[in-house]
């Protein structure tokens, strides 16, 4: 590798380069600074992002390819990479008070979600399966400690396992398939691979490898048939970190499918076939278990799968506008969820878990302000008009439609329908229920700041989607 | 560009909502939201005064760019359709904050801010001139809707704002795709006006006039999709039933108005009869159910299926009376049942009980109450001289001259309406005076009396001199029918 080359791919992976390296100093620093003074982690963290963010915003102006065609830094990765560094650092602010109040305060825990990061935003960048594998894994690991960390507590043990295993099959099979991808095509790259699965007439080795690559990645998005580790992780890790895990790594998943699935190349097959059976019974099974939830976080979990199969959708439309379908509304998932998920982690206070649907009842009556907002984020989940949940919907039809999938758009909007009932009955439980209990959430200024940002951004890009609008097609690759 | 008159009619109520999560005092709350919606009445007022009744083309027109990406503008405006309903919405909106003054107790701000946000939304999806605008505002009045039954509503009212939810939910998510499929058959474009002067093939049209259809029917409603009705009438706050019967209902109607007829025209000539039939079925069916009711509050619920399925019954006929009525008879309805509900809500207030076996000789203990009511059942039931016998038979001689059978199916379902309207003012006014004696009843007072009067002078004056209403809707109409019957050669 010349100077100029190695030079260049410095330039282009300095975000990742950033992250990785304020994580080892806070890992040190965490470990020499004593126990107390514990908000000075989260500042560092937070503002290791902020650098990450500012070397990605200033190197956005050109494509930048790097390490030998195995990274990437263009605009649709710098897209996925806001929405990391929005989730990471709201996660960041969510956790100051809950992880006190759980005891898991310890500089590990947010040293693990900057590895966290990192892995994504490798995966974001990936353009060779193999850098993929890497930054998959970096993300796995990390999430499958972080959703252990609760280490007195049963549930959190058991989802970490369960995750660990199920979690490491997955990728297992994810690499098998990569090694079969270069046993028939001598090749790991995802232009090359492309072309190969196109190849006339398709070899059935390679289809298994495709088939085997898919489980992988849809294995991280939490879409049928690999979701069943879902509810149980999600129910079992710290509230914090379900949160995280409900929005980014479905990012980062999904920015790989996007990249495997929507090469100009593939998107000419009938693989879409596939991706379309995955999104309908993804969004079926989501949105119909959602139903009988009584748990809170198990709730938001079915709502994730269900979600997930909603934005799969706009993989299946493909061309410029799914792609851009897939991102906005991944944008705008990140700050609903993340605002409903702020006000399940807030309720976490004193002997109050805040996480079964009944407790809620009534909350309306001596908090109106957040009941308000819960009330805007739940509306936006079930994608009602002025909110932003509304606007991604809409515009995943639009490129459904457009594409000529009717039927395609009539399964999801009817399947929406479905999912809007466990939406508004939290809200009947929050409004129109009697309180039973006083609710004394914990809310603190960063819990503040975190609600505030989300609620902004719900409506926000409800109302003005134009400029959102913008970014996500401007931020399509090829387009 | 002229003053925005309609964004200013469209959202003061939303931002006396915003002002409303300020105040603290339930008084302040309550006199705040009356001043809103006043001013907006008013304001509604000097827009029909400068509206000119001689044209069809849209007027007050506004235009700014929104998601310019996708062909979406901000884009208001009204035509002889819509002004009238956009009046009717303003005219209802503080009789609605007037019959809640005492009825609603609890959670009084959040009420009336629900309330006005329901009002900004209804007025501008009267006022939308972009499809997805529309769809916008259709949709988000879901929210404060299901907030207005469910809180304050009756003891059935979780289930009733469910069902009220999801139905409409359903219905719209349909029409949601029909409004996308559209965009892309009618050249990428929201604007309703460039729409409407598309040419699409009878195929998309048909397919997409069904897909409105169950957006439409369940709205306004049409049997067999009416079942929400009743459980949220009944169930809901008197203001939420007025607000339901006055303007929610009319939305459907509009809709088959602003999109079915003249975006979808040889469609809706050619399903016309399927929707006459429906509309006969609906008149007669309405007309039976409410008969059977032993409940006021239902009766009056019933007897909007019924009531609706004249209105649907005019806009089908595809002729000039026909529509003409149909039109006039929204107008009427909103006004008549938004009174009836009205006075629903005050026995209520007063005896806690809806049930006809415990009312009887009202008219002893409230004299001015049960002449009021005698005035709107009587214009309910069509009566000569109210506003309801103009509409009714204006619909009336326009389904004769379209299919002789549904005229008379409509007839049949007239003489029901008699038949349970008089019914219930036998069981509520006259006979032996039980309720006086045992709940003590009051008459109404000023602040009740204010709300009723100016309901009352509509109906008579509808009824007594209607020219100035038909004025208003002439144009549009008569242009709407050349859109139908194809463009120039007139009805």
């Amino acid at each position: 590798m010349t100077d100029a080359a190695l030079y260049q791919s410095i330039l282009a992976s300095l975000p990742e380069i950033v992250v990785v390296t304020g994580a080892c100093i806070l890992l040190v620093l965490g470990q020499i600074v004593p126990k107390g003074p514990g908000h000075f982690l989260v500042w560092a963290s937070a503002a290791t992002v902020l650098v990450a963010a500012l070397a990605t915003l200033l190197l956005a102006g050109e494509v930048r390819p790097a390490h030998s065609g195995m990274f990437i830094a263009d605009r649709f990765a710098v897209f996925f990479k806001m929405v990391f560094y929005l989730s990471t650092i709201l996660t960041f602010l969510l956790s100051r008070k809950y992880a006190e109040i759980e005891g898991i305060a310890l500089s590990e825990y947010y040293v693990l979600l900057l590895f966290a990061l990192c892995g994504m935003m490798i995966m974001a960048s990936a353009t060779d399966l193999l850098s993929v594998y890497v930054g998959l894994e970096l993300m796995s690991l990390s999430t499958y400690v972080l959703t252990g960390f609760l280490r007195q507590q049963r549930r959190s043990n058991e989802a970490s396992l369960k995750y660990v295993i199920l979690g490491g099959v997955s990728t297992g099979i994810f690499l098998y398939g990569v090694s079969l991808v270069y046993g028939l095509t001598g090749t790991t790259q995802l232009d090359g691979m492309a072309a190969a699965v196109t190849g006339d007439p398709l070899d059935p080795g390679l289809l298994l490898a495709v088939v085997f690559i898919v489980a992988g990645l849809v294995f991280k998005v939490g879409a049928v048939p690999f979701h069943m580790w879902v509810p149980d992780v999600y129910e079992g890790a710290p509230t914090t970190i379900t949160a995280f895990m409900s929005v980014a790594p479905k990012a980062a998943g999904f920015a790989v499918i996007l990249r495997v699935f929507l090469n100009p190349l593939v998107a000419a097959s009938d693989a879409w076939i596939i991706v379309a059976v995955i999104a309908v019974v993804t969004m079926a099974l989501g949105s119909f278990v959602a139903l009988v939830q009584d748990n809170f976080k198990r709730l938001l979990a079915y709502s994730s799968i269900a979600h997930a199969g909603f934005a799969m959708f706009g993989v299946v439309a493909g061309g410029a506008d799914g792609i851009a379908s897939v991102m906005l509304y991944l944008l705008i998932y990140t700050f609903m969820n993340l605002g409903i998920f702020g006000t399940v982690i807030m309720m976490r206070n004193g002997d109050f878990s805040g996480e079964v649907i009944e407790e809620y009842a009534g909350f309306a009556k001596s908090h109106p302000g957040l009941a308000l907002l819960m009330l805007l984020y739940l509306f936006s989940l079930a994608g009602i008009p002025p909110t932003a949940g509304f606007f991604a919907k809409f515009y995943v039809l639009v490129a459904l439609i457009e594409r000529g999938f009717v039927v395609l758009a009539v399964i999801a909007v009817l399947l929406s329908a479905v999912a809007a009932y466990f939406y508004i009955r939290i809200v009947m439980v929050i409004y129109m229920r009697e309180p039973e209990r006083a609710f004394e959430p914990a809310l603190t200024p960063s819990v503040r700041a975190t609600l505030a940002l989300t609620a902004a951004g719900t409506i926000g890009i409800g109302l003005f989607p134009a400029w959102f609008l913008r970014l996500a097609q401007s931020s399509v690759f090829g387009g | 560009m002229a003053f925005p008159l309609l964004s200013l009619i469209v959202f003061m109520p939303a931002a006396g909502a915003a002002v409303l999560m300020f105040l603290r005092s339930d008084d302040a709350v309550r006199w705040t939201a009356l001043g809103v919606t006043v001013l907006d009445l008013a304001l509604c007022i000097a827009m029909l005064a400068g509206f000119d009744t001689t044209t069809h083309e849209m007027q007050f027109t506004e235009t700014r760019p929104w998601v310019p990406a996708l062909g979406i503008t901000y884009a208001l405006g009204i035509d002889g359709i819509s002004a009238l309903f956009v009046f009717l919405t303003a005219l209802l909106g503080w009789i609605c904050v007037l019959a809640s003054w005492v009825a609603i107790d609890r959670k009084v701000k959040e009420f009336m801010v629900s309330l006005l946000a329901m009002q900004a939304l209804m007025l501008g999806m009267f006022c939308a001139l972009d499809l997805f605008l529309f769809y916008v505002f259709w949709e988000a009045m879901l929210i404060p809707m299901y907030v207005i039954i469910g809180v304050w509503g009756g003891d059935g009212r979780v289930y009733a704002a469910f069902k009220f939810f999801l139905y409409t939910l359903a219905g719209s998510l349909l029409f949601l795709i029909g409004v996308i499929a559209l965009y892309f058959h009618g050249g990428e474009t929201f604007d309703i006006l460039a729409l409407t002067a598309q040419d699409l093939p009878f195929r998309v049209q048909s397919w997409l006039f069904f897909a409105f259809l169950i957006a439409f029917a369940v709205k306004v409603p049409m049997v067999p999709v009416h079942t929400w009705l009743p459980d949220a009438h009944v169930q809901a706050p008197t203001a939420g039933s007025i607000i339901l019967a006055g303007v929610l209902l009319k939305m459907g109607a509009y809709g088959f108005l602003r999109f079915s007829l003249p975006m979808l025209p040889e469609a809706s000539v050619h399903y016309s009869t399927l929707m006459l039939a429906l509309s006969a079925l609906a008149i007669v069916y309405g007309g039976l159910l409410a008969l059977a009711q032993d409940d006021l509050k239902k009766l009056v619920a019933y007897s909007s299926i019924s009531h609706m399925g004249f209105v649907t019954l005019g806009i089908f006929t595809l002729n000039l009376r026909g529509l003409e009525g149909g039109i006039l008879q929204m107008f009427n309805h909103g006004v008549t049942t938004g009174a009836l509900f009205l006075f629903v809500g005050l026995i209520y207030e007063r005896t806690h009980t809806r049930s006809f076996a415990d009312y009887g000789g009202l008219m002893k203990a409230a004299p001015v109450y049960t002449a009021f009511l005698a005035l709107f059942t009587l214009s309910s039931m069509a009566l000569p001289g109210t506003n309801s016998f103009v509409g009714e038979l204006l619909v009336l001689s326009g389904a004769f001259a379209a299919n002789l059978a549904v005229g008379a199916a409509a007839v049949l379902g007239a003489l029901l309406g008699a038949a349970y309207l008089l019914g219930m003012y036998r069981k509520v006014a006259l006979g032996p005076a039980s309720v006086g004696a045992r709940f003590k009843i009051r008459d109404v007072n000023a602040r009740e009396m204010v709300a009723i009067l100016p309901l009352a002078a509509f109906v008579l004056w509808v009824g007594l001199y209607p020219k100035p209403f038909l004025d208003i809707i002439d144009a549009s109409a008569k242009h709407l029918l050349a859109q139908v019957h194809g463009r120039g050669d007139g009805p």
